[in-house]
């Protein structure tokens, strides 16, 4: 488990991360959403003690993480996948690991088996790609078996098929009872991944919700409609409430009004539909919307809102 | 790669299936000790450095030899076959050993990982004693070794005008030991200024200063603090013969080892102090 409590931190006049509170709880995904330079990065470097925080503090299963006896053990984290000294081989880059906290060296080859790596585990890490860096990162993060495991963007450099395999592993440790917390600033990525997002935008918590409520609070609902009186029903509809815009093949898109509800109002007034289909808008554009200019929101109208979540 | 077959049975590991309890500081260098000794080009370094070194230490041995019938009676009295014959070691060769302490320090920093190593590891300061102990202990023997045979090699090479000494003679055996002690002092150096400087060129460029640039600058500072720069200070630790503007050997040692401290204790506070 990680909690947050007002976590702040400034570089001079910048504030990178303001006043964050959170908590990431066990058996569960939670994605750390946000857009490049939201503070996602300064926040996960504060949990693992690496950065001071200017004010607020975190803990990790109740402890400040410097106070962690054997923090591999109870802590497994990636950051930077390429923060790595390239000349040694990837089985000696995870003894390291495991010998600085009193791990056996056994681990370093059951590790590299999980993530698919006991064919090159001699090889120079100079030598990997990207996604062989992923994985030997994450190795070196279950090496602890810890209970919490912490990724920074994990998928970024992976192909479709390692995308996928991340995926399951997040899940399976989940499902273990382990803490799970990655970041990622790719909304599509994260709604399939996540069970529960917290999103980050110029180092405040804009969001803090089930991945489920957040799809359905984010995405309003709109309908495509058409009729034989388009005039009538538009006049009909708006009167109504909803809004109206116009496709551009002679179509409306109806927003603020549900399907059942159109098509009662078109019954009464004798209109005939041609067509009438619910239009889901994209996650991704909520997600932008959301985070495109934080300046626009209340942030703290919208924790509030989201804080029985 | 089976990605999917991986991820099923993969994590079916039990927290309590860890058990191993050593003591926190001798973990801590045992990780480094993994890290220092699985770099090859930690080999490389100490391979190049014993051939330098003997190289050099043999190469002036020479020199002196086809000088000896040009040297006065005084020059004569006062040459010191240690000393010569260990001339590669403590200069070039404590330079190219020290840079192991400097990278082990700043090759961390240059990639990155030492974020990996603090997490591994929050007490910094730890890390860097441990850097330091692991640094020491490796190059000790290292030096040492370099030194016996440099020693040797040049002792062969006086033979041909009965210059040689023995380790037999009073004070050799104290300048070999020396010798290796200070070089390993200087790879400490090494360590601490790898922790303030953090790049491998830079941290290096400024090492080669200290040591072989300090002895130029030297020569504008009054004879009596000429003696205390660490370039001068590392010729007077493997003296025998004491001769005059050069610090007695064990001063010499104390000497090198405030350095050493101060560098360390800098690189400690800058550590610990500062978002890694």
């Amino acid at each position: 488990m990680i909690e947050a409590n007002h976590l702040t931190k400034r570089y001079g006049k910048t504030v990178a991360v303001d006043e964050v509170s959170f908590t990431v709880l066990p058996g569960q995904v939670t994605g750390f959403l946000g857009p490049n330079g939201a503070g996602k990065s300064t926040t996960m470097r504060m949990i693992l003690g690496l950065d001071t925080p200017t004010s607020g503090e975190v803990r990790v299963d109740g402890k400040p993480y410097r106070q962690l006896a054997d923090p591999l053990r109870s802590v497994g984290a990636l950051l930077d996948a390429k923060a790595i000294v390239g000349g040694r081989s990837a089985a000696n880059h995870l003894m390291w690991l495991a010998d600085s906290n009193g791990i056996p060296r056994r681990r370093v080859a059951e590790v590299l088996d999980i993530v698919g790596l006991s064919d090159v585990a001699g090889k120079r890490v100079g030598t990997f790609s990207l996604g062989m860096n992923q994985r030997l990162g994450i190795a070196g993060a279950l090496l602890g078996d810890p209970e919490t495991v912490m990724f920074d963007e994990p998928i970024n450099g992976l192909d479709p098929e390692g995308i996928l395999w991340i995926r399951n592993l997040m899940k399976s440790l989940a499902s273990q009872g382990r803490t799970v917390f990655l970041s990622s600033h790719l909304m599509s990525e994260m709604a399939q991944t996540a069970d529960h997002l917290i999103v980050i935008g110029r180092g405040r918590i804009i969001a803090d919700a089930g991945t489920e409520e957040f799809i359905n609070r984010h995405t309003a609902a709109s309908v495509r409609v058409r009729a034989v009186e388009q005039t009538d029903l538009a006049e009909t509809l708006t009167q109504r409430g909803a809004l109206i815009e116009c496709a551009s093949d002679g179509a409306m898109v109806v927003t603020g009004m549900d399907s059942i509800t159109i098509g009662a109002a078109a019954r009464s007034h004798d209109i005939t539909l041609v067509e009438l289909s619910q239009l889901g808008s994209s996650l991704e554009e909520a997600y932008f919307d959301l985070t495109k200019d934080q300046t626009e929101y209340h942030a703290g109208q919208l924790v509030d809102a989201t804080k029985g979540a | 790669m089976s990605i999917a077959a991986h991820t099923i049975d993969a994590t079916h590991f039990t927290p309590t299936a860890l058990p191993v309890r050593t003591p926190r500081n001798r973990r801590i260098a045992k990780a480094e000790w993994t890290k220092l000794r699985t770099l090859p080009s930690t080999w490389r370094t100490v391979v190049m450095a014993t051939v330098i070194s003997v190289g050099l230490g043999a190469i002036l041995c020479v020199s002196q030899v086809q000088q000896w019938s040009k040297m006065t009676a005084g020059q004569r009295q006062t040459f010191d076959p240690t000393a010569c014959s260990l001339f590669g070691i403590v200069f070039v060769g404590a330079v190219v050993l020290a840079a192991l302490g400097v990278r082990a320090m700043t090759a961390e920093y240059a990639t990155g990982m030492i974020r990996s190593t603090f997490a591994a590891t929050p007490t910094r300061r730890r890390v860097l004693a441990a850097k330091a102990g692991v640094i020491a202990a490796f190059v000790f023997p290292v030096a040492l070794l370099t030194a016996v045979i440099s020693f040797e090699v040049g002792q062969l090479i006086f033979t041909g005008k009965h210059l040689e000494v023995t380790f037999a003679h009073p004070g050799v055996l104290q300048a070999v030991v020396f010798g290796a002690l200070a070089v390993s002092l200087i790879a400490l150096l090494g360590v601490g200024l790898g922790g303030l400087i953090r790049h491998t060129a830079a941290a290096t460029t400024a090492l080669v200063m200290v040591i072989v640039g300090g002895v130029t600058l030297g020569q504008l500072l009054p004879a009596g603090l000429r003696q205390y720069v660490p370039g001068t200070a590392l010729q007077a630790a493997v003296t025998v013969n004491h001769s005059a503007g050069l610090l007695r050997p064990g001063t010499a040692i104390v000497v090198l080892g405030v350095y050493a401290a101060i560098a360390l204790a800098a690189a400690s506070f800058r550590i610990s102090h500062r978002d890694a």
